[in-house]
């Protein structure tokens, strides 16, 4: 399997047939344990932990099914996290543009309780690209929305996809929005058959 | 009892959560320092009760100037304790031409029933015994000497011939200094048909008693609640000396603090735990309302499942502390050889009370506001989260301290400065971490990525850092306020009887016998002679009015109006005394001047310039008083109730008593000195320090195990109380490996942010500690010139913050070393 760069892939199966485990390898969350995956050249089973996060840092970007947002930081913190870890200084300022982009500029200062699910998934998704990332990882982005604020999420991912040329591995179970991937793959029993 | 079983079944399924079991464990630790505090303070304060016995004869006893009624020894003989029965009296012996005043006690040959009575024979070998048996006599050295008698002689007392049995060399005599009138030892018997306890004898008379020790306190309840004849009172082991009651006191005291400390730490972990449950469980308690479950079902679900851990803690609490208190008894025991001490349940059993009530107390209010949450929160996660800025709910854990503090301090003062002491510190700390926080989330921006992440958490999870800082501080000024107060303490003790403290004193030196004396003594290697004049006489009259003719409101003035009254006089004003009104003799007034003690003033409501008449000799002196003296009687030192002006006593009829420092193994040439002056009565007082350097040792000794444990649960107690931040930085730990940053960088980060909380926590708790040590050492353990330093408490802070960085750091290993895509998983 091969996914190039600025393609959206999209991997879809059906619940409990291992797409969240090979997006985990794909990001180098965890290792294989047997085969090989290579991330913009790299070997990550050849690389210990600490490398494969600094690849992260530099490479990736994620969107949650969950958003796994940090209910303790406003919108706004939570944005900042990537590039705080980066040490950016211009943080905040950077913050502020990815909140615009996704229309949440009146929310920055709000928790994540006090967002509803779709201004979440969209403070996720200003978070996943504000370090402008070559690769975006989404975990089943719309499994917590309605259709229509789905939609929207979604626009926004493909329009990231579009704009910047950022690579996007998608993982659903939704075929409408694979069916708006560039190439698709299904995970059955473990094996990967390209979807028509 | 469906409600209970629900809550049972609650408890099983979320006994896997953290902070149930941080709940349990705090428990479970309070009750075990509480219990192992209170158990070895139990068994201490016996075991140093048992060795106070020793110096009065027996456990418990009863005296009066006159016949104890029977009841006192029906109510003893019910008890199956057993008894001895004394009577103490001044009664003159002789012997062919001499004839001496002697201080005698009449005993039955039961006594003593505790400690020990020493007889020495005539070949100078020496035996323990008991009371003497009719027609026999013990007379102490100096009774022999002044009457010219040996051992096997007989003497002339209350008109009977007596054998002298023996020589008297040690009794237990109430830790008495130096008795000034040579003593004897009769049997009672002896006395009553002499005659010399009947009606108008000066005989204090008194029972005894010793036994079981539940049976003792039975008779002391029995008889404090039983009206005693006129005069009488009853003799306890804390009524010995007071050089040891200070010691009793200032130790109970210090014990009590130490456990109460421990107490309080245990609830502001329990608080926090409770806290972080309440907050784990507020979207099923939504959900539950949402469902139609009552608000008061559901409290009473979440008070079953309190109840449910709390019963098999308390258990596992109440075994655990008996087992550690067994343990350490084992190493403890050396200290109070031969005192035997059953293992006490109670004090478990009531610590095992406390610690469900500080788990009550500080667990209850966020659980009871849990049960507040709206059943809209299942929608809206915000709404759960209102908070209350101000919730009367907790004074609850406030006033559960301060009943804690009230009930285990007994003593209002000590009550009161802690309670000052740690609100004081909890404010200050919580202020102090607040301000800093702001001013953290200022000016972070430009510095280290993991700083600036370090400080953003603290200033992000503002209400629980400070929650965190202030509860830190309160653990933490616990700790150093035992760590502060211990070691001054004990060298106060220690300082009271240093290694040179005389142990000998000379009575009836000459005047023209000083100066060789003091030279001989210098030969054979004394050291720290100091002499006093003395001189005996009567206290006849105040400002002119004979004092029989006065009506004194205090009864011991009848008892002292009998008496010899030994005067001194001094240049200057000895050691241990301090003027407290009126001042110092000038260098020559133009008329008789007298110091006099505050139980003098009081007991004869003396004034300032009021006259008071001595009969001296043949003469009569008047006095006017000019200074009131505070005189430290626990010194090892002769002091008097009165001093006169040497300028006017000089001319008194008076011998000469010195104390001086003789190490041991001189005693031979000491005995050469004695054949040298016939006349002196040397005194020995190294039996009676050895028993108080003991009785000081074995104080010292249960602080310092107390201490130790206390400090090990505090310990304990302040990790678990870091620990319950743990689950929060596990969620944001693992984001931010996800998002890709390094274990060294995330390690970093939380070493600034707990080392940050540390330092507020130090330095609150330097200052608090400070304050707090400098309070109780001054006016509750009356540790002279304390003043505790400033710098070995800003290391302190700075070890805090170290050891916070480093407990922090340890709870927090295990986050950065979990793969990101595990930790997500578990979420």
């Amino acid at each position: 399997m091969q996914v190039n760069t600025g393609e959206s892939f999209a991997i879809v199966g059906a619940s409990g047939s291992g797409k969240t485990t090979l997006l985990g390898l794909l990001a180098g969350l965890d290792t294989p344990t047997r085969g090989s995956i290579r991330l913009d050249g790299h070997s990550l089973e050849q690389l210990d932990e600490e490398a494969r996060a600094d690849l992260r840092r530099r490479l990736v970007g994620f969107v949650f099914q969950s958003f796994h947002l940090l209910p303790a930081l406003t919108a706004e913190q939570n944005v900042m996290l990537p590039l705080e870890l980066e040490g950016n200084p211009a943080a905040r300022e950077r913050a502020r543009e990815a909140l615009a982009a996704v229309e949440l500029s009146g929310r920055r200062k709000h928790y994540p309780a006090q967002l509803s699910g779709g201004e979440q998934q969209r403070v996720a998704i200003a978070r996943a690209f504000v370090h402008r990332p070559r690769i975006l990882f989404a975990d089943e982005p719309t499994g917590n929305l309605d259709r229509r604020t789905g939609r929207h999420v979604c626009d926004l991912l493909f329009a990231l996809n579009r704009d910047h040329g950022t690579t996007l591995v998608l993982v659903t179970h939704d075929l409408q929005l694979a069916e708006r991937c560039v190439r698709r793959v299904e995970l059955q029993e473990g094996k990967l058959e390209p979807l028509a | 009892m469906k409600i209970l079983l629900l809550a049972l079944r609650s408890l099983r399924r979320e006994w896997h959560l953290p902070e149930l079991r941080t709940l349990a464990a705090s428990l479970v630790l309070a009750v075990v320092a509480l219990g192992v505090v209170a158990t070895l303070t139990a068994r201490m304060e016996h075991g140093i009760l048992a060795s106070a016995a020793e110096l009065i004869g027996g456990d418990l006893g009863v005296s009066a100037p006159q016949d104890l009624p029977e009841k006192f020894a029906d109510a003893a003989r019910e008890r199956g304790l057993a008894m001895t029965h004394t009577a103490g009296f001044p009664s003159v012996a002789f012997a062919q031409q001499q004839s001496q005043l002697l201080e005698v006690l009449a005993t039955d040959t039961a006594y003593p029933l505790r400690g020990t009575l020493l007889i020495g024979d005539a070949q100078g070998r020496q035996r323990v015994g008991h009371g003497p048996a009719g027609g026999t006599v013990l007379l102490d050295h100096r009774a022999l000497v002044a009457l010219h008698r040996q051992v096997g002689d007989s003497v002339q007392l209350g008109g009977r011939d007596l054998r002298i049995a023996g020589e008297l060399v040690q009794q237990p005599d109430g830790g008495e200094l130096v008795a000034m009138a040579p003593r004897a030892l009769m049997n009672l018997d002896d006395a009553q048909q002499a005659g010399l306890l009947g009606v108008g004898s000066r005989a204090r008379h008194s029972v005894l008693l010793a036994g079981n020790p539940s049976a003792v306190q039975s008779w002391r309840q029995w008889a404090q609640s039983t009206p005693l004849p006129p005069g009488g009172e009853l003799i306890t082991p804390e009524q010995t000396q007071e050089r040891m009651r200070n010691a009793f006191d200032r130790a109970g005291a210090f014990l009590r603090l130490t456990a109460l400390l421990s107490a309080l730490l245990s609830g502001v972990a329990i608080a926090l735990a409770a806290q972080r449950y309440a907050r784990r469980k507020t979207s099923e308690v939504s959900l539950l309302r949402a469902l139609g479950t009552s608000r008061a079902r559901v409290l009473g679900l979440l008070l079953g499942t309190l109840g449910g851990l709390a019963l098999p803690a308390a258990a596992i609490g109440v075994l655990l502390s008996l087992a550690l208190a067994e343990a350490a008894w084992m190493f403890a025991s050396q200290l109070f050889a031969g005192v035997p001490t059953e293992l006490p349940t109670l004090p478990s059993l009531a610590a095992a009370g406390m610690g469900v009530a500080v788990l009550a107390g500080f667990a209850l209010p966020p659980l009871v506001r849990l049960a507040d949450v709206s059943p809209v929160a299942v929608f809206r996660a915000s709404l759960a989260r209102q908070i209350r800025r101000f919730d009367a709910l907790y004074l609850i854990p406030a006033a559960v301290a301060l009943a804690l503090i009230w009930s285990l301090s007994d003593s209002v003062r000590l009550a009161g400065i802690l309670a000052v002491s740690l609100s004081g510190v909890a404010v200050v700390a919580a202020g102090l971490a607040a301000l800093l926080l702001w001013i953290a989330r200022r000016i972070t921006p430009g510095g280290h990525p993991a700083l600036r992440l370090g400080m953003a958490a603290l200033a992000r999870r503002r209400g629980l850092s400070i929650v965190q800082a202030t509860a830190l501080s309160l653990g933490l000024t616990a700790l150093l306020l035992l760590a502060i107060v211990a070691p001054a303490l004990l060298d106060g003790w220690r300082q009271e009887l240093p290694a040179d403290t005389p142990n000998w004193f000379v009575l009836n030196l000459q005047d023209d016998q000083r100066a060789d004396f003091s030279k001989s003594l210098a030969q054979i290697g004394a050291d720290q002679l100091n002499m006093m004049p003395l001189a005996v006489g009567k206290f006849t009259a105040i400002n002119g009015r004979p004092i029989d003719q006065i009506a004194f409101k205090d009864p011991r003035t009848k008892d002292w109006n009998d008496r010899q009254l030994r005067l001194s006089w001094s240049d200057s004003l000895p050691p241990s005394n301090t003027i407290i009104a009126g001042h110092w003799f000038a260098p020559h007034p133009a008329e008789a001047e007298v110091s006099v003690d505050t139980m003098w003033r009081d007991m004869y409501a003396l004034k300032l310039g009021d006259t008071m008449r001595f009969d001296v000799g043949e003469g009569q002196l008047d006095a006017k008083v000019t200074s009131f003296r505070h005189v430290d009687w626990t010194s090892f030192r002769v002091n008097f109730f009165l001093l006169m002006d040497p300028l006017h006593a000089n001319a008194l009829p008076h011998t000469w008593i010195a104390s001086f420092y003789l190490p041991r193994g001189h005693t031979e040439a000491l005995a050469g000195l004695s054949r040298t002056y016939p006349n002196l009565s040397l005194v020995d007082v190294d039996a009676l320090l050895d028993r108080v350097r003991e009785i000081v040792q074995r104080v010292t000794g249960a602080v310092r195990w107390v201490l130790g444990f206390s400090l090990l649960a505090g310990a304990l107690v302040l990790a678990a109380a870091l620990a319950t931040s743990g689950q929060e930085r596990r969620h944001e730990a693992a984001l931010l490996r996800t998002l890709g940053a390094r274990r060294g960088l995330l390690r970093i980060a939380a070493a600034c942010e707990f080392a940050l909380l540390g330092l507020i926590a130090g330095i609150t708790a330097a200052l608090g500690a400070m304050i707090g040590g400098w309070w109780l050492g001054r006016s509750v353990f009356h540790i002279k010139d304390f003043m505790p330093h400033p710098w070995p408490l800003a290391l302190a802070a700075l070890l805090a913050a170290v050891v916070v960085m480093l407990l922090g750091l340890a709870g927090t290993r295990k986050v950065t070393h979990t793969p990101p895509m595990r930790l997500l998983r578990a979420e």
